[in-house]
This record gives C-alpha cells, structure tokens and sequence, in this order.
C-alpha cells in the first residue's frame, strides 16, 4: 500500500507557502481528482509519473537483484537481461540520472481506488505468476506466495481437510498480497487478517531474504512486533513475497445459515445479540438487497440478508443452529439450502466477483453492531440524494464491531469516489461509534495522536528503508 | 551526570518523600525478578537500582521521564516482577519505576465491551471486575494473580484464554504510553478509526519496556460465558499427553485453554500440598462458552482421550485443578528459587519437544516438571521449570537449562520467549536478517536508549568505560553453554524432595 507515500506528500505539500493557504482537505481533493488547473507544475509532474518498467515476478531472486540493482549495490549488467531489454530497461527507467528509483507491486484486484502518489519511474512488479502454496503436512498452516489468488488458497485448504480461516467480506477476485499491497478486506469472525498470519517472507531493502514474524509458530516475546505493526502497510517496509497463514482444522459438519430481515434496526439487534453468545463461528456477513441482486441473481433479493457460517461436530451443528436462531430473533425467513459463497467453483466466484467489481466502493466503516441499522438507513438515503443507489457488504467480528464496505452504482470515476467519500464520512460521524478509516480518510485526518502515529511510523520506514527502495517518500 | 542526592531531591520534589526509596532493603528486593539469579551477577550488572519511585499517574511518570534528561540516570519500569530474563531489573542502577501504585480499573465501557485501567493493576483484579459486571477477559496470563497489565504487554505474555480468545496482542484496543521524550502516546484509536493503518500497539507488545512506559491500557472484553467447565485426563506418559493435546487440535475443539503438566509437577505439590492428587501425567482442559457447546465439547475430548490410553479423572480434581491453575510455581518454596523456560513450539512437534526438555532436564540434573499449553492451531507454549538453590557453588550452572531449551525450541521451527538482559543472543536467531529491522525501532522511539537501555538489542554492563560497557550477546550466550557444561560434570543431582528422588528412581 501506498498509504505513507501520500500521507508524506500531503504533509509536505501543505507546508508549501502557495499552497499553505490552501485547506488541506481541497488540496487533497486536487491531488486526487487531479484537479491540474489549481495544482503547481511540480506536483502535476509527480502525479503523472507512473512506473517506468512493470517485471512479471516468477522467482523472489528476481526481485533480490531487482532490489540490489535499484539500491545501487548491484548494476544493470548483472540483472542478465538481453541487449535489448537491457536497452530498453535503462532508458525506462532513466538509469543514470540522479534520482532515486523505487519498487512497488501491483494488486491483482483493487477494491477501491488507486494511491494518489504513483511510483516515480521505478518499478511495479507484477506478483501474478508467483502463486505457489506450500502446506505443511499436520501443521494446520500454509505459505502462500503473495500472487496467490485467496479462492485458490481456500479451495486448496479445503481438499486438504483444511480451512482457511479468513474470506473476504466484498468477494472480489483478490490475491493473498492484496491483503498488504491493496485493500483486500479478508478477515474472519475471530479477528482480522492479521490476527491469522504467523510471518511474512519479505525481501528486505538490501536484497536478503528476511522473515519478518515466524512461520510455523506465533510470535510472542520476541522484542517488537513487527510483523502485525507494519501488515497493512509491509510494501512499504519491504517486498512480502509470501505469507504464512494459520489455517484451521476443517469441521466435520459445516453450515450455511441465511436469515432474511426487512429492518436494518432488527439485524443490528440481531448482530449484537449474536456476538454477544460467545459461539464460535466462522464467519458471519450481511448484504442489503443490492449487494444481494449481485451476489444472487437467482433469489429474490431481500431489503437485509445475514448469512452465519458455523462449523462443529454433527449432534454440535444442531445445538449452534438453535442458538444462532435465538440471537438472530426478528428474522422474516430462513434457509439453510443457500450455499456458502465461497464454496463454489472458481470460475462462477470468478463471474460473481466481476458484477460485485462493478460497483464503486469507497472503503470500511467500523462501527459498532448496534448502529448497524442506523447507518445503512443513513447510507441508503445518501445515495439517494446524491442519485447513487448505494448498498453495502458487511461482515461481523464477536467483539462486537461490525465492518461496513458502501458501494455506489455511479461511474468509477476518481471525482465520484472522492465526493461520495466525503459524503460516507459525513454519513458515518453522524453514527455513534462509527469511523470511516478508508485511505482518503486517513489524508483528511488531522487528529494529533493519529498524525503522531503516523509520523512514527514514517520514520520507521525511512529507518528500515534507508536505501529508499520500497516505494521511496516523494516530497513536493 | 548530576549527584545522586541532587538526583533525590529532585524525585522528592515529584512525587514526594513517601514514594521514593533509596534504602538499602528497597533497593536489594528490587534487584531482581521471578528468575533466581547467582551473586557472581553483580560483578556485570548493578542490578540494585539508585532509587526505587512509586508513580500514580500519567504525568508523574512523565515528569520521572523529563528529569532522567538532567539526572541522566537510566530508567527501568517494572510491573510485578514476575518476568525471568532480567527484564525488569536494572543494570546499570539508575531510577526503577515501579508501576503498582497505578493500580486503579478505571471504567467499564458496557457498550463497546472494553476496559480501560492502569498498567499496575493486576490481571486478576482486572478479571474480577469486570467479571462482577458481566464481562470476561478474553485472554488471562497465567500468573495473573501477580502480574500486571503493563508487564504482560511488555513481555508478550501469553495466557489463559489465547487458544479460544485470540491472542493477548489481539485483546488490546489501545495502550497509553509515556516516550522517552516525555510525551504521551496513543498507540490506537479506540474506535479503531485508524487503528486498522496506524496501530502501534504491536510495536510495544513484547517491548520489554524499552520504547516507553506504558501508563494505561484499553482492552477488549468477551462475553462472560453461559458454562465452565474443567477436565483432566490422566495419560502414560508427556509423549503421549503431547500427542492428545494436538488431537484436541486436528479435531476441531475449541477449549478455553488446554494444558500439560508432567507427574513431576504433582509430586513437587504433594510436598507442599498433602492434598494434591496423586502424581500423573494429566492433561487439564477448560472450556468455556455456551452450554450445548461446552458439552459438545467434553464428549468429542472424552472421545479422543481412549487413542491416547488417557483416563478421565474426577469432575471435582479437575474443577480443583483449574482452581489452583494460578499458583503454578509453588516448588519454588522446596528450593530456595526456580527458572522457567517459556518457549513457542509448533503443536506438529510438540511430542518430541517434551520428550527432549525431560531429557536435558535429566541430562543437566536437575529437579524440575515439563507444562506446555497451546495458545493457537499452530502454537504451543513448552514452560518447563527447574529448581535450583543459587546459594550452592552449583546452583547458577542450573541457568544453563535455558539456554539449551531456547535452543531445542530454535531445532523445532519455535523460538524461546523474552530476551530482557540474559537472552539477548537469542535475538539474531528469532529474526535472521530482519533484526536490523527490529533495531530499527529503539532507534525510531528511543535514540537515546533512556528507556530500560542495554537490553532486548545489546547487552550493558554496568561498567561506561569503552570496551567493557557492553558484552557481546553471544558472550552470554557461551557463559551459560558453559554453565550447562558445569552442570552436566556435577556428578550428583541436587537433592530437594526426597518423593521426588523415590519417584525418578521408581
């Protein structure tokens, strides 16, 4: 993710004296709706210079050269390329001149829209190809190379007798790096991604192979931990080439429960009842009738659907049924013949993921499970007004909160995804308890602890990345 | 560097007369923690801190922060001591802050399921009050009853609760901490407004009190449970309590904690205790949840116990088992101190890991009992823990255990846990090329190492003079490979517990 890259440059772009005068948040909304007419030269030049070279990544000592190359250790030459390319790689990239030349990866699916810095003529490795997936044998855990499609991953685990823990909330075709280097939502009812990853294999700043949290065990009482620190943003830290992922015993019964709601009030009761009893569940999502249309075109939409994926014994599933039926009291129907979404072959998740992409999402709000109902009326009503049919897709964690991702039927354009997630920001302080924390929410943020935060961390990068390789700062 | 007495009054001008000691006895009872140490330590570190300050509150502790710059006396923080690697005792004397004065469980948000209190409180005090308002703490350390939360975040504890609750790191919203510049710190939003992209908190899980003092923390609570439950099964032997424990695992349960004690435990209580069952390798398991699901529970573990030649015993020794789950260490009274060597292991390995700690255990003869827990599906805890009496020649020699355990949890793909001011050589083994990355972060926080320096990354001795105001870690390393060593050439085993001895030669 990019996310330091930006916030750096906004900070620094509002210490400029022409733009000093300039309201942080309308210089933001310049910088990423590329409002040029209102925007220095200088800047307009930044943002307009992508990545020079794109390299399909099929081996992590490729990206270690790589690294080596552009961190000056190493030279062109040994990168072993033909004349040609070799050509066509300096000129790309401007080798020679003196500035820095940084790597970024590219996501396989983006849920919603782009950093507003671009990598300044470096590198974007493309990580498609590098998709292979270790299991341990009786370890429940697997290392997963970044390029790893998530539905592949979870297919896998499961003809292994195995499950992965962790879906994704808005069911996009995304890859396991996604989860760092984009915005992947995969999270579980336990806990975030995070909390299911035992170590990254990265590619430190220097070219060594470094692993960063552990792979076969967690990581306690090893001085800082780095690892969950830095997840969101490891890309920008170092390469993560691989992941390692605990993984779960698969259950030997598994269900499917989806309840029908007409009141948004009622799942929000329902939600915080649930989390509330202290089963165990693997993961619980809710989707309004939009998000459903999409999800299943064959069923009648419903104004609110919930689906709880529980998983236990066989005399056990029967006894959790009963009590999730008694948390999601107020429901208009059952079923139980609705099938896991993500149990499916590939290529229909694949199909579904497209129409679910088509949507213009603008990030999560966390909120807590009891103003669940609260915003999505308020979401609704927005769209509305601002004539985007809005939905949403949710999923629930048993502390209580509940992750709200918006979509808009409007066309993907970068001035519609700012205005609707300013107007979403707005939606969500009106909620109690609610925070809008997409990327464009952090920009704006001017709270003093959190910009502490960041700066320490900005500071961390500059301290591990002092060759200025993993998507080097860019200032005005 | 100013005098000590200016150094005093100045403290005494703080926090007044009553909260800063300087005595003789103050200063030895804080000089170290749970691990015994031998006095041949103090000719490397000044263990004995200058001055012992009682904080109670946030600004206190930074104004202790603020005068360290004119002092330039290095500041330890300490929660309740219970840590074993050197932590939270000074090596360099200097001011030691001790946090238990910033007791106090501050609220209970019923709303969104947190509790806030200050880092001195005891885990327990803090289970017990929010369990009389309803709640649980998802994850409970396993010495509860002493340690503090501010300790436990900074060692990276593990506990109660980890395998069906998460992970302690995770039951942490948001911490409070004092840096080493004298400014507070959130380390989160509550609201995890931005904790999703700006979160600090895992940076100081584990920290060891080396990047600031933490003063407060926020943590999530669980719903209190409808049933509890405790089982124990007696088995064979630790290879094949190890293996049932990782069936509980392949075969989906969720206990609320799941743990293994070895006969040996039972035999040291039994000396102590006349009461205690009769020694056995037992497997304790603690589920918590609803009440179909907790009986659903017991029968799939009843059902996996046979495989393993495991016998349930009694619902009322389980029930009294788990009840004494806190007081853990009580052979500590049959020596004159005790070390525990807590490692993570992979569950896949664990039968072979308790078969090797019980044979280097025996190898360096030593007295002690091998206890693993596991704390997620791939993770266990392997704390086995032996007695020694540092006022025999030989008593320091036993030390060497640790350092062969880290090492045998290096061998199974687990590390050891804690690094403090003994096992700092074990940092380059846990990270490999990452540690520069790791360093990378004292240096962000605390460039001028005020905070607990010369610990976690390096090793100071209490000398300043160039050349001897650091030993290099793997110095230690080789002392306590050659304590091993010594310990294996002693040609008897020490002699604590007569049961103990019949046992073995049984």
């Amino acid at each position: 993710m990019g996310l330091l890259r930006d916030w750096h440059y906004v900070e620094r772009a509002v210490e400029i004296p022409a733009l000093s005068e300039m309201i942080r948040e309308a210089l933001i909304r310049a910088l990423f709706v590329r409002d040029d007419r209102v925007l220095p030269a200088d800047i307009v030049a930044d943002l307009n210079r992508g990545p020079a070279v794109t390299v399909r990544v099929k081996d992590d000592a490729e990206v270690r050269k790589l690294v080596r190359v552009l961190n000056g250790q190493e030279s062109t030459v040994s990168l072993g390329l033909s004349a040609e390319d070799y050509h066509y790689f300096r000129t790309r990239l401007g080798v020679g001149r003196t500035r820095e030349f940084g790597l970024t990866a590219r996501p396989k699916s983006l849920l919603t829209y782009d950093w507003i810095v671009p990598e300044q003529r470096g590198v974007q490795l493309d990580f498609s190809a590098y998709a292979g997936i270790e299991f341990a044998d009786g370890g429940h855990r697997a290392i997963a190379q970044v390029g790893a499609p998530w539905k592949t991953l979870y297919d896998e685990a499961l003809a292994r007798d195995e499950a992965l823990p962790v879906v994704p909330t808005v069911p996009l075709d995304f890859a396991i790096g996604d989860s760092f280097y984009g915005d992947a939502p995969l999270a579980s009812y336990r806990g975030e991604f995070a909390s299911h990853v035992n170590g990254l294999r990265t590619i430190s700043p220097y070219g060594h192979r470094a692993r960063v949290g552990f792979e076969e065990v967690a990581n306690n009482g090893t001085a800082y931990d780095l690892l969950h620190a830095t997840l969101p943003l490891a890309a920008e830290f170092f390469v993560p080439v691989a992941v390692a992922l605990r993984l779960e015993p698969k259950p030997a019964a598994r269900k499917t429960l989806t309840y029908a709601f007409d009141d948004g009030s009622k799942v929000a009761a329902a939600l915080d009842r649930l989390t509330r009893s202290g089963q165990t569940i693997a993961w619980v999502h809710v989707t309004d009738a939009s998000a459903a249309k999409v999800l299943r075109p064959a069923s009648p939409p419903e104004p609110f659907t919930v689906q709880v994926s529980v998983g236990g014994t066989l005399t056990g599933l029967a006894a959790k049924e009963k009590a999730v039926d008694a948390a999601m009291a107020g429901f208009k129907s059952k079923a139980t013949d609705v099938p896991n979404p993500f149990d499916g072959p590939a290529e229909a998740y694949r199909k579904t993921a497209e129409s679910v992409g088509r949507g213009l999402f603008v990030g999560e709000v966390r909120l807590p499970a009891k103003a669940f109902g609260d915003f999505a009326g308020r979401v609704r009503s927005y769209g509305e007004q601002m004539a985007a049919k809005a939905g949403l897709y949710a999923s629930a964690r048993g502390t209580g909160t509940v992750s709200v991702f918006p979509f808009f039927g409007a066309p993907k354009d970068r001035t519609k995804a700012y205005d609707l997630s300013k107007g979403v920001n707005a939606v969500a302080g009106k909620v109690p308890g609610a925070a809008f924390v997409s990327r464009l929410a952090h920009l704006w943020s001017e709270d003093p602890p959190f910009r502490a935060r960041m700066d320490f961390l900005r500071r961390l990068k500059l301290e591990i990345d002092t060759a200025h390789v993993m998507q080097p700062l860019v200032a005005p | 560097m100013a005098s000590l007495d200016y150094a005093h009054r100045r403290l005494v001008n703080t926090l007044g007369p009553e909260r800063v000691a300087r005595g003789e006895f103050e200063r030895m009872v804080y000089s170290h923690d749970f691990a015994t140490l031998p006095k041949i330590a103090l000719l490397q570190w000044r263990l004995y801190p200058d001055f012992v300050v009682l904080p109670q509150t946030t600004e206190e502790v930074s104004a202790l922060v603020r005068l360290s710059d004119e002092s330039e006396l290095q500041i330890t923080p300490r929660g309740a001591g219970t840590g074993w690697t050197g932590g939270a005792v000074p090596n360099r004397g200097g001011v030691l802050i001790d946090m238990r004065k910033m007791g106090k469980v501050l609220g209970v948000d019923a709303e969104n399921r947190t509790v806030t209190v200050e880092a001195g409180a005891t885990w327990k005090a803090v289970s017990d009050h929010v369990e009389a308002r309803g709640f649980a703490l998802p994850v409970i350390p396993t010495n509860a009853v002493a340690s503090t939360v501010g300790g436990a975040i900074n060692s990276g504890a593990t506990g109660f609760g980890s395998y069906r609750g998460g992970s302690l790191r995770d039951s942490i919203v948001s911490l409070e901490v004092v840096l080493p510049d004298g400014n507070v710190l959130r380390t989160a939003s509550d609201r995890d407004a931005d904790g999703h992209l700006a979160n600090l908190t895992p940076l100081f899980f584990g920290a060891e009190g080396t990047l600031g003092i933490v003063t407060k923390a926020t943590l999530r609570l669980a719903p209190q449970p409808e049933a509890s439950r405790a089982l124990a099964y007696a088995l064979p032997d630790l290879a094949a309590g190890a293996t049932f424990l990782k069936s509980l695992v392949d075969a989906g349960a969720m206990p609320f904690h799941a743990a293994l004690l070895d006969r040996d435990h039972f035999v040291f209580e039994r000396a102590l205790r006349p009461d205690t069952p009769d020694p056995a390798t037992i497997v304790l398991v603690a589920l918590q949840g609803p009440k179909d699901e907790v009986s659903d529970e017991e029968k799939l573990i009843d059902g996996l116990a046979p495989k393993e030649r495991g016998s349930k015993l009694p619902a009322d020794l389980a029930a009294d088992l788990w009840s004494r789950r806190y007081q853990n260490y009580g052979a500590r009274r049959l020596s004159r101190g005790l070390i525990i060597a807590s490692n993570v292991v992979p569950i896949s390995r664990l039968r072979e890991a308790v078969q090797r700690a019980a044979r280097i255990r025996d190898r360096l003869k030593l007295n002690g009992a091998i206890q693993a827990y596991l704390i997620d599906s791939t993770t266990a805890v392997l704390a086995p823990y032996v007695l020694l009496d540092d006022t025999r020649p030989s008593g320091g020699t036993a030390l060497g255990f640790m350092k062969k355990m880290g090492d045998a949890a290096f061998e199974f793909g687990g590390h050891p846990m804690g690094l403090g001011l003994f096992f700092v050589f074990n940092l380059r083994k846990m990270h490999g090329n990452a540690t520069p990355f790791v360093s990378s972060v004292k240096t962000v926080f605390d460039p001028r190492k005020k905070i607990n320096g010369g610990k976690t990354l390096e090793v100071w001795t209490k000398y300043t003079w160039p050349g001897l105001r650091a030993i290099p870690p793997p110095g230690m390393a080789v002392g306590l490979e050659l304590a091993a060593i010594l310990r294996r050439l002693k040609p008897f085993r020490d002699r604590f517990v007569r049961s103990y001895e019949t046992a073995r030669e049984g």
